[in-house]
């Protein structure tokens, strides 16, 4: 793959909705990690459409001659932050841990093909963690709001089904007809949502060949922005797909935000 | 193309607190306030409100100003280290406030440089085409995350809330606008300024010693001395930075507009630049360290008071926790 070193990044985006502390970002903690210099390090926050919205962001500082090669990562610890007690039974085996990393650098063919990025916060409290928040005083918390468990996940998966799936399945086709490229060319859609269910349902209903679909939840859990690029690179390595293939990611979650990329590996 | 400030908008919450008030909630003074920060009074909210409430009036204002709809928007940036949720992102809540949707939005999480970290977002976008409209925010509450007690002093006279915003559009003159951002890092010194919980590396991640407890790791903690001496030499670097990258000199600049950190910082900056003191920015006297929304309410007040002429060469600067820091050179 990239033959780079981590001196030779010169950005690096990070998508999370787990941060190792409240902050600062995890960005920061990678870039001292791997020694990318005083390079900046950019956190956001897009839940699981994070990985997408970083590469969109990415992409667009090698466009715009902001950086040459952006360190685009999608990562989460669920796990710590689950509810382990009976009311979470439906909730807590949906999230898994993991991360991934992409390597933009820029390049006569573009490999960032097109990125399409949305946002409907109109119902969002079906996905949301209330605490801790600023919108809480003292301490963004309190013993009430523990003790309700508010601090947990909040997930109403059967009011966003619908949703997320004509939602994935009409950003597959959008992504595709921005860069104007035919189901046929693409090798691999990975469908990034939290049930695997929905994810394949809305394949089907883009008329996507069974063969060729990523389900990104199925194995390992769903990691809300790591995802993407853990599925990526796992078909890459099992030869699912190989270097100059174009695959179609999308991703539809919390906020509701969603969107999707098209490259070519 | 180049992307340029359309419209600027500010709101503050109406509770205003002096430093007499805070030495009546713990063992402090106006003048040990004055005299290490510079600020006079901040504004707290008075419960019940986030970031995503403040940006609103800041966010139509801006917009009035550049002469669009919150439904023009193609992008929304929110930079905020006090977010109202743990999840989603604030930047989801401020486009539900606004009544608007579609459009993609995003949280910047990169403490006092977040608006600039923002700002060079949204320059990316609009200079390579992939937005015409660009809302960038900075927002925040910090006073539901202070200890306001003696054992809290050090940190807790120093922020204050409120909200600042901009509205990017493209610009197609290449010497007028954003001429250049420049992002940095240094994740090595997170630890000297961060709030360290909740943490996903924390088994469970919130758990009951987070609450009511003096001393709490929910509130942030700083080390002084460590980040005004990272600050000053952070500052002055990455100005000269953005100058050069545009082949000027200091003596070019018509105005710096830093993050305003704290007074002594500025001061200290300006002397280090050889810059008058006329052409440094400053207004923590009156709202204090607002983190991310400091540099758009400082941004807002310089176009009020009629600081920013035609033409005008404007150099932006932030520094903070990560640490993080930024520069933004802009032709107005």
């Amino acid at each position: 793959m990239a033959d780079a070193e981590p001196t030779d990044v010169d950005c690096i985006i990070f998508a999370t909705i787990s941060p190792d502390i409240a902050f600062p970002g995890p960005g920061c903690f990678l870039q001292d990690q791997l020694g990318c210099n005083t390079v900046g390090a950019l956190d956001i926050r897009a839940q699981d459409a994070g990985f997408v919205y970083a590469l969109a962001t990415g992409d667009r500082f090698v466009r715009a001659g902001k950086a040459r090669r952006v360190l685009v990562c999608g990562g989460d610890v669920h796990s710590s932050a689950l509810d382990y007690s009976a009311r979470a039974v439906a909730t807590t085996p949906i999230f898994g841990d993991g991360a991934g990393v992409a390597l933009l650098g820029d390049a006569d063919e573009a490999g960032v093909l097109a990125t399409v990025l949305h946002s409907d916060a109109t119902g969002y409290q079906r996905f949301w963690c209330e605490s801790p928040g600023s919108r809480t005083y003292p301490a963004r918390m309190t013993r009430r709001h523990f003790d309700e468990g508010r601090h947990f996940y909040s997930l109403d998966a059967s009011a966003i089904a619908e949703q997320a799936e004509t939602t994935l399945a009409a950003t597959t086709d959008e992504v595709l007809r921005a860069a104007n490229v035919a189901t046929d060319a693409v090798s691999l859609f990975v469908m990034h949502y939290l049930d695997p269910r929905v994810a394949g349902r809305a394949a089907e209903r883009a008329g996507l060949p069974a063969e060729r679909v990523i389900a990104t939840a199925e194995r390992g859990g769903h990691v809300a922005a790591g995802g993407i690029p853990i599925a990526l690179t796992e078909a890459l390595q099992s030869g699912r797909v190989q270097r100059g293939d174009v695959v179609c990611c999308v991703a539809f979650g919390g906020g509701m935000a969603w969107g999707g990329a098209l490259l070519r590996l | 193309m180049n992307a340029r400030i359309l419209g600027l908008g500010r709101h503050v919450p109406e509770g205003i607190v002096t430093n007499d008030d805070l030495a009546g909630m713990m063992d402090t003074s106006d003048e040990w306030i004055q005299q290490r920060t510079g600020i006079r009074q901040r504004h707290f909210t008075s419960g019940d409100a986030g970031p995503a409430d403040l940006a609103v009036p800041a966010v139509e204002e801006a917009l009035r100003a550049a002469g669009i709809e919150a439904g023009d928007l193609d992008l929304i940036l929110l930079g905020t280290l006090s977010p109202d949720y743990d999840l989603p992102s604030s930047a989801s809540i401020l486009q539900s406030h606004l009544g608007v949707r579609g459009m993609p939005v995003m949280d910047i999480r990169n403490q006092c440089s977040g608006f600039l970290y923002a700002l060079s977002v949204a320059d990316a976008f609009i200079k390579s085409g992939g937005a015409r409209h660009v809302l960038v925010c900075g927002a925040e509450v910090h006073s539901t995350g202070l200890d306001q007690t003696t054992g809290g002093r050090e940190v807790a006279v120093i922020f204050g809330d409120g909200a600042g915003a901009a509205v990017l559009g493209p610009e197609p003159d290449p010497e007028t606008g954003i001429l250049s951002t420049h992002l940095h890092a240094e994740g090595r010194y997170a630890s000297k300024l961060m709030v360290e919980v909740p943490t996903s590396l924390c088994w469970p991640r919130v758990n009951e010693d987070m609450l009511d407890v003096p001393g709490s790791r929910l509130w942030p903690r700083m080390e002084g001395r460590y980040v005004f001496k990272h600050a000053v030499t952070r500052f002055p670097e990455v100005v000269r930075e953005a100058l050069e990258a545009n082949g000027y000199t200091v003596a070019d600049l018509d105005l710096f507009i830093p993050h305003q950190a704290n007074l002594r910082i500025s001061q200290f900056v300006a002397g280090a630049l050889e810059l008058p003191e006329e052409k440094v920015f400053s207004n923590i006297d009156r709202y204090g360290n607002t983190t991310a929304a400091s540099i758009p309410i400082a941004l807002y007040e310089a176009a009020q008071s009629g600081r920013l002429a035609p033409g005008a060469l404007v150099c932006l600067g932030a520094f903070g926790s990560g640490f993080t820091w930024a520069s933004a050179l802009l032709r107005w």
